[in-house]
């Protein structure tokens, strides 16, 4: 077919045109709330959450189902779809603005161009009855792409680099690949058109082990060699702690603490990251340690209103929690909202 | 109270274009599941477990080989006559959400099995609800709450200890839990590991535990054995503990090399090992099947089969002509 014609030519790689930044943007997400209308009113899957998205990092986001992970992905390509809607907030994009002011035509340039999407489950996000050089040729059309050989060309250095036969890859149907090739493809449809910003949705689920770390130092390479700002959405601490420069729990659609990814699981603060820290089977150690969380996550309609959202399930659970929802302190790099913790928890902690 | 020997499974493509293509699921696995025993089966996907996970619950067929149970070998009966010795063995598999019938409440659910063993062990229709109460108290769930819902009115966690509840009510001697825990959110992933080994300690039943996660296999019973399966052989096997801290199959070593290390918390092995290549079915199947991922295979790796079994030294089984103990387990920090 087509795609395959132009492997041979030779001309070297023309950089890409159009107004796509070329260096690493911020993002600084503000406030933000986003609600779904239900027969039980609107109710809130993420509530004024504050996170920066600082040029160059990868920050990992880590939450149970129903944390509110993906509504927050969601949010930073203004994507969320009725029955829900951002009530509040804002997403500021360097180069880009505000995205939750964006709309129609401005909206669909920014994604793709600025901001690029890894869907989870990348093996059902492709188009079943193309080839993936169809589905590259029609991404490109639609965002107006004038040199489509050059945007070949990208697409195959880019597979080339995460270890894949480019010519042979945009020849295949998604049936023909494995579920780590798909996850591949669907990582230089993000990146081909050049974004600088890059959300992977939960990007190794339902992958193997040895497939998993291979996807997980491409993420890693591609991210540093392109010079991107990556987040990467995620139920597994154990893919953030390979990845992530900086870590961000959720739990009830709140970021309940937040700091670089070292610090953060050397000396978790909130009693969730620690609780979860808990629970994640190891390899070494004692396995009697190792304890599940008591309860289970909330879900929409089970969210306290007022209040802590972890309190029904928390060991440092005090009066104040059932009415005070815990303001974010900030001490130093880290953030963490929880009673207990700035009533001396924290202190603590350090001392130990 | 299970045993095989030998078990081959090929699966054969149909349709026009792949009609004829082959692909072999098992190629002669030996194993023996003791009474009370725990067994875990790990590899990637497509290895081959989840197939022979089927074929022990009696769901699946085979090519050639042997089963017996409890000393009596299938192959000497009809397929019928086979049915009452594979209802001992249950299968739990890996996704609670489409495992329970979303027309149903966990009531009717659990109704309909019970109510047959009443009939067959002639107990009164009065036990039928007892026994669904008690059954679900079993598996850790409130049955006032439970027994009239939904599936969908249950998380992922509750649902799949439906699922358990269910096959429990059988009375079965094995438990068979395909990826039981992949589905199930983190912080709750340990509850169901720690019923799993809890069944098998008051009840007695059987656990075969089939997963990609190597760690999960520790907290059914280190004292367990372990399979590690590769494209229908198992190249590894022994004691859990044995396998998880010397392995010495180049492939439990990258298996266990490819577990992210929680950065902070623990220092990765110094030896960890990364395949060369993806694995690619298509390739020939000379010599030792992991010969070509392999870093540290040799001419004779790629025109010699290696047989399993004990050599070197060391504890466990493996297939590999070059055995050795490699560091490749991530080991915490001292606390800080």
């Amino acid at each position: 077919m087509a795609v395959s014609v132009e492997t041979s030519a030779e001309t070297p790689v023309e950089p890409m045109p159009e107004s796509a930044p070329k260096t690493a943007p911020g993002v600084r997400v503000g406030g933000l709330s986003v609600v779904y209308k239900t027969p039980a009113g609107e109710l809130p899957a993420i509530a004024g959450i504050d996170l920066e998205l600082r040029p160059g990092t990868i920050t990992g986001v880590v939450g149970e189902s129903g944390s509110g992970k993906s509504t927050l992905a969601l949010s930073l390509l203004n994507a969320v779809q009725p029955p829900g809607r951002i009530a509040a907030g804002s997403v500021e994009i360097d180069g880009l603005g505000d995205v939750v002011g964006l709309r129609g035509e401005e909206l669909r340039k920014a994604r793709g161009r600025h901001i690029g999407y890894v869907f989870q489950a990348a093996q059902n996000s492709l188009n079943p009855l193309k080839t993936v050089g169809k589905q590259l040729l029609d991404l490109g059309r639609s965002h107006g792409v004038s040199d489509l050989r050059a945007l070949v060309r990208e697409a195959k250095e880019l597979l080339g680099r995460m270890g894949l036969d480019g010519a042979r890859v945009l020849d295949s149907h998604q049936h023909e690949l494995s579920g780590g090739m798909r996850q591949r493809v669907g990582i230089m449809l993000a990146l081909v058109l050049n974004a600088h910003l890059v959300v992977l949705d939960e990007p190794t689920t339902a992958l193997d082990m040895i497939t998993q770390a291979t996807i997980l130092r491409i993420i890693r390479e591609v991210h540093e060699e392109r010079g991107l700002t990556t987040m990467v959405i995620t139920h597994d601490l154990g893919v953030v702690a390979e990845v992530a420069d900086r870590l961000a729990v959720m739990y009830g659609g709140r970021v309940v603490e937040q700091g670089p990814t070292h610090e953060v699981l050397a000396t978790p603060r909130h009693p969730y990251t620690r609780g979860l820290l808990g629970a994640i089977p190891r390899l070494v150690g004692d396995i009697d340690e190792a304890r599940a969380l008591p309860g289970r996550p909330p879900t929409l309609g089970t969210v306290p209103r007022e209040g802590c959202v972890f309190r029904e399930r928390c060991a440092l659970r005090m009066d104040v929690c059932e009415t005070v929802e815990p303001p974010t302190v900030a001490d130093g790099p880290r953030l963490v909202a929880c009673h207990a913790v700035e009533a001396g928890g924290a202190v603590r902690e350090e001392s130990a | 109270m299970i045993r095989g020997t030998g078990i081959v499974k090929t699966f054969k493509q149909r349709g026009s274009v792949l009609a004829g293509r082959e692909v072999k699921a098992l190629r002669g696995v030996d194993f023996s599941i003791e009474k009370g025993g725990a067994v875990s089966f790990i590899g990637e996907s497509g290895c081959g477990k989840t197939t022979l996970g089927r074929i022990i619950a009696g769901l699946e067929t085979y090519d050639s080989g042997e089963i017996v149970i409890d000393g009596t070998a299938m192959s000497a009966l009809k397929p019928r006559a086979r049915q009452p010795y594979f209802r001992r063995i249950q299968l739990i598999h890996q996704d609670p959400y489409s495992a329970l019938n979303p027309t149903r409440t966990i009531h009717q659910t659990l109704h309909a099995p019970l109510a047959l063993r009443a009939k067959q062990t002639r107990r009164p229709g009065s036990w039928i609800d007892t026994r669904a109460a008690e059954l679900l108290s079993l598996v850790g769930l409130d049955p006032g709450y439970v027994l009239p819902r939904y599936p969908h009115q249950l998380s992922g966690g509750m649902r799949q200890r439906v699922v358990i509840a269910r096959a429990l009510t059988v009375d079965p001697e094995m438990l068979v839990a395909d990826e039981a825990t992949s589905m199930i959110d983190v912080s709750l992933r340990l509850g169901i590991l720690s019923l799993l080994k809890d069944l098998r300690e008051r009840l007695g039943v059987s656990v075969l535990f089939i997963t990609h996660d190597v760690a999960t296999a520790r907290y059914i019973g280190g004292d367990g054995d372990m399979y590690v399966i590769y494209r229908g052989q198992i190249v590894e096997r022994g004691k859990v503990e044995t396998i998880i801290s010397s392995p010495v199959h180049p492939y439990t070593q990258s298996l266990l090399s490819a577990i992210p290390v929680l950065h902070g918390l623990e220092r990765p092995g110094e030896q960890r090992v990364v395949p060369t290549e993806a694995l690619d079915e298509s390739k020939s199947d000379d010599g030792c099947l992991f010969a070509r991922r392999c870093p540290f295979s040799t001419d004779r790796c790629t025109s010699e089969i290696p047989l399993l079994a004990r050599s070197g030294g060391f504890a466990q089984e493996h297939s590999c002509f070059y055995p050795e103990r490699r560091n490749v387990v991530a080991t915490p920090l001292e606390a800080a």
